[in-house]
């Protein structure tokens, strides 16, 4: 049975920390605006050179370089819509950039599954895809769902039978960050559509958008980024995100990597308006580091600045920004590293306005799923959100006749103030469930428990069986045309 | 035993700022604790105390032990309190000084047991526990002064003197004691500092310990307490005075009416100083907690808890004194996720609120129980949002927009000599991420054991000279007889 719709719960703030001055800002915006003119990006996409050397942008076929004029940058970039819709296959889970909310996903797109009932660690699969999509339905701080993990039974359309996990357990809207290809960006395009009903609702209330990713240093990927101008000419919602690593694909300091990630960005949105202006396009960047002592892909070192820089940047350019925030590098949920590396991230990203954000409930650096990670992350999101709501003071609040009444040294148990007002007064995290014992019960087991309730008790709205069977016949046309 | 360095200092010094409540709002919180100590008044069970209240103004009932302090006599008080002054150490070099530019964190303090730093079993604490953690703090550049982190239970009546022994003896940085109480034995920590210090001049102008009293909410001031932060406030050592009022129990179930009910407690043991003493330093210390519904216990990190404490920052600063923060406190109950998650939420915001001061690191379970490592682990989280706080360098050198173009699109940045100069720069966490010798990472945790121990052979702070070491312990020989 269908269960009842629970409101999103968005971080929403009356306090703003600018991290970047302005004369930073315009800093940046110039180093990109240099890095783009002078170095120039490749795309390895005879479709996309040709496009913007229609456009004014100087290319060198041969190396496959495109070195954009800043004049014409700015002139497409002005096409772009600040905000837009981001719809969801039920209307009431729709929202909008423009709401002054920062909207959650989950993370993705891990390849190991930590079985919810085994616990044993396999690779992961679209039933996984699934259940996720479930229990990021029942949870108001899921605003939109990533699928968390790959259906990697499905091999080459795994990145489609995401998305079908994705639309038939979850009402909220679908965000893919595996879609590559023109192909397959068709076959997307055709599901979302089912899902929406038609092409122009589709265009208004996109129930399913995407995120590329660039491929430091300053290069475009020919499958992502020719999936994306299909996408942006259905006015589907697409996404660039780079993650230059410093020292390794990037700068070692962090304002270069921050500038070349930026340029790739920028470079991708500009092709995105010349082949359809005005279409929504959003801004991300997820810089990295690398360990001198390994050179492995390090998220969170203690430096980790410059993480939230990004969504300054992209408000400066006039675009939405999707914040990164959790995906520790800890190998295991519920430990020390798990929660000391993300607690930050939801406070920061929160008071830097970013629109939307990516993504909860990852481990091992985006590619371990422990089910329950997903309630620890959304336990330190919920704290951030409390604590960036506006305080009351009012004289409700305040209380002064109730202090009146207690006066020094009483208790205000037994206070009428406090029945009426003691329930809203503690919000309780999985840290604070009382055990049998009457001692705090171990939040991790806590998260385990409350995640295997959600999957045996919450149903979303099933797709109806005429679209059930649509989308069955698309993902069968694109594995029989596609498949391995 | 050749004698170590103590580093330097390593403060937050944010380069940005966080406003929580606007200026109306806080005036509507000064206007409610004025209003709270003309029409209701505080407890103070001191004759001394009531008498100096009395004297300057304070409307005095005797027989109940009542003071209610007319608006101008508060704010007559209030106006002597200097905004900022210098926490002085054993050396200059590490002297705190409190101009509003920078946060200081101290440990947690007086926690009743102790993991056994070899057998790892749980016990009551003793005096060679607050030794030993006073050396580790010595060697923690996250660490600006210390709490003495335990109770020096193996000494009874007199352990608060001999806390302050051990610390003395075993760190150059600043002590701030919560345990001395009454007259009696504040004029032998009077002493102790005295002989610390040096000389009269030199205890005034930068004194080696201060004290922080807390309050008995509702609205009670500790006869002991009062009359402790007296005595050191006439040798002009720091007092502060914490609130630890509890939402629904000892506060109204409200957060603004637990905030007023807290600050009026702190400004009535602050005016009273004034009054005694004008122009001695003091300090304001808000932490209150939500007490659960099920256990009626104090929670230190409910969802909604921690946005007290960068308030209660405001608070202080509206009333021109500075604060001592509430970070790091956590209810969890071994070093973990829930541990490491309450600790870096509350440190940023205060951080960014201005805190000058802040404790503490290293207890678990509501501030009663020390795992040595939890102090390295806590000082991770420190520096990570130390250097977070510390903002941008979007200099030439870090855009590095040459080395961009010489690598170009699809090179590799490791050769290029600005790597080579700018990765060693970065700053990795000395607990995460370390190889271990089988492949994969050390568990942070056991890395953070053996540190505690690496510190504890290795680290030897310059000693107190031998005349006074001797000086010390006469005058805890003296106390010794004096208490029984």
């Amino acid at each position: 049975m269908p269960n009842e719709l629970k409101p999103l719960e968005p971080i929403k703030t009356p306090y703003r920390l600018q991290y970047l001055s302005e004369d930073q800002l315009k800093q940046l915006q110039t180093a990109t605006l240099a890095v783009m003119e002078r170095t120039g990006v490749k795309f390895p996409s005879i479709k996309a050179l040709n496009i913007l050397a229609e456009h004014g942008v100087k290319v060198d076929f041969d190396k496959q370089i495109a070195r954009f004029p800043s004049n014409i940058v700015m002139e497409y970039l002005s096409k772009m819509p600040r905000y837009f819709n981001i719809g969801a296959r039920n209307s009431f889970y729709d929202f909008n950039l423009s709401d002054g909310c920062t909207y959650f996903t989950t993370d993705g797109c891990g390849v190991e599954t930590i079985d919810i009932n085994t616990r044993e660690r396999r690779p992961s699969n679209k039933a996984d895809v699934g259940m996720m999509a479930r229990v990021a339905d029942y949870l108001p701080s899921v605003a939109f769902y990533w699928p968390m993990v790959s259906s990697q039974e499905y091999g080459r359309t795994a990145p489609l039978h995401d998305l079908d996990a994705g639309f038939r357990n979850t009402l909220k809207h679908i965000q893919s960050e595996t879609i590559m290809g023109e192909a397959d960006a068709r076959y997307a395009l055709e599901m979302s559509t089912v899902i929406a009903g038609s092409k122009d609702e589709l265009r208004k209330r996109p129930n399913f958008s995407l995120l590329v990713c660039t491929i430091a240093p300053l290069i475009q990927d020919k499958d992502g980024i020719e999936g994306a101008m299909v996408l942006a000419e259905a006015g589907v919602p697409v996404g660039f995100l780079s993650m230059p690593t410093m020292g390794t694909t990037a700068p070692a300091t962090l304002a270069g990597a921050l500038a070349m990630g930026d340029a790739e960005v920028i470079s991708a949105t500009v092709l995105m308006q010349m082949v359809a202006p005005g279409a929504p396009v959003f801004h991300s960047m997820m810089q990295a580091w690398a360990d001198p002592s390994s050179g492995n892909y390090v998220s969170y070192p203690l430096d980790a600045r410059g993480r939230y820089a990004p969504v300054e940047m992209a408000h400066h350019w006039g675009m939405p920004a999707l914040g990164a925030c959790y995906g520790t590098d800890a190998r295991e949920a519920g430990t020390w590293q798990s929660g000391s590396e993300v607690a930050l991230d939801a406070y920061m990203v929160g008071l830097t306005g970013a629109e939307f954000v990516t993504g909860m409930g990852l481990t091992h650096t985006y590619t371990r799923l422990f089910p329950e990670s997903l309630l620890l992350d959304n336990d330190i999101y919920q704290k951030a959100r409390h604590y960036l709501m506006t305080m009351d003071i009012n004289d409700e609040t305040l209380a002064l006749d109730t202090v009146d009444a207690v006066g020094p040294g009483g208790h205000y148990l037994a206070q009428k103030h406090t029945r009426k007002h003691m329930r809203e007064s503690m919000k309780r995290g999985v840290a604070h469930q009382v055990g049998p014992d009457g001692r705090y019960r171990d939040p991790r087991e806590y998260a385990i428990e409350q995640t295997r309730w959600i999957l045996a008790n919450h149903h979303p709205e099933p797709v109806d069986g005429d679209r059930q069977k649509e989308l069955d016949r698309i993902l069968a046309a694109a594995d029989k045309e596609l498949g391995d | 035993m050749p004698n170590s360095l103590t580093p330097s200092l390593q403060p937050i010094t944010p380069a940005y700022h966080l406003r929580i409540l606007d200026d109306k709002q806080l005036e509507q919180m000064k206007s409610a604790t004025i209003e709270i100590l003309r029409e209701t008044g505080v407890h103070c069970p001191s004759e001394k105390a009531l008498n100096i209240y009395a004297e300057h103004g304070g409307i005095v009932n005797f027989e109940k032990q009542i003071v209610k302090i007319p608006p101008q006599i508060v704010l007559e008080s209030m106006s002597h309190a200097p905004r900022f002054y210098t926490m002085g150490a054993r050396l200059p070099s590490h002297d705190l000084n409190l101009d509003g530019k920078s946060t200081y964190i101290t440990t947690d303090g007086c926690g009743v047991e102790t993991i056994d730093f070899v057998t790892r079993q749980r016990r009551s604490s003793c005096k060679d526990d607050v030794a030993k953690m006073a050396r580790i703090s010595d060697y923690l550049t996250s660490i600006a002064f210390y709490w003495p982190i335990v109770s020096a239970q193996d000494y009874r009546s007199t352990a608060p003197l001999h806390e302050l022994e051990a610390s003395f003896n075993n760190t150059i940085k600043h002590v701030q004691s919560e345990t001395i109480m009454d007259a009696k034995m504040a004029r032998y920590a009077v002493e102790m500092a005295r002989v610390i210090a040096g000389d009269e001049k030199t205890l005034r102008m930068r004194p080696p310990l201060s004290l922080l009293v807390c309050c008995i909410a509702p609205l009670g001031l500790d006869r002991d307490g009062m009359e402790s932060a007296l005595t050191l406030a006439e040798a002009g050592l720091p007092v502060g005075f914490m609130s630890m009022s509890n939402t629904g129990s000892t506060g109204p179930a409200s957060l603004a009416g637990t905030l007023v009910v807290g600050d009026a407690e702190i400004v009535a043991a602050m005016c009273l100083i004034q009054m005694a003493y004008p122009g001695s330093p003091v300090f304001h210390s808000m932490m209150p907690g939500i007490m659960h519904p099920h256990s009626g216990a104090y929670l230190a990190t409910a969802w909604e808890g921690t946005l007290l404490y960068p308030i209660g920052v405001e608070l202080a600063h509206n009333w021109g004194v500075p604060s001592l923060a509430g970070v790091f406190a956590t209810d969890g109950q071994v070093p973990g996720w829930q541990s490491a998650g309450d600790a870096a939420s509350s440190l940023l915001l205060c951080a960014l609120a201005g805190a000058e001061t802040g404790s503490g690191m290293g207890l678990l379970e509501s501030c009663t129980l020390l795992y040595p490592e939890e102090v390295l682990l806590d000082s991770d989280i420190y520096h990570r949002i130390r250097i977070e706080c510390a903002g941008l360098d979007t200099s030439s050198e870090a855009l590095a927009l040459d080395v961009i173009k010489e690598v170009g699109p699809r090179g590799a940045f490791l050769r290029h000599r600005h790597t080579r100069d700018n990765l060693r720069k970065r700053t990795f966490s000395g607990l995460t991420m370390q190889p271990g010798k089988t492949g994969g990472y050390l568990d942070c945790v056991d890395v953070a054991k053996d540190k505690v121990k690496w510190i504890l052979e290795n680290h030897h702070p310059e000693p107190l000279d031998q005349h006074r070491q001797e000086e010390l312990s006469h005058i805890l020989m003296i106390a010794e007889r004096a208490f029984g």
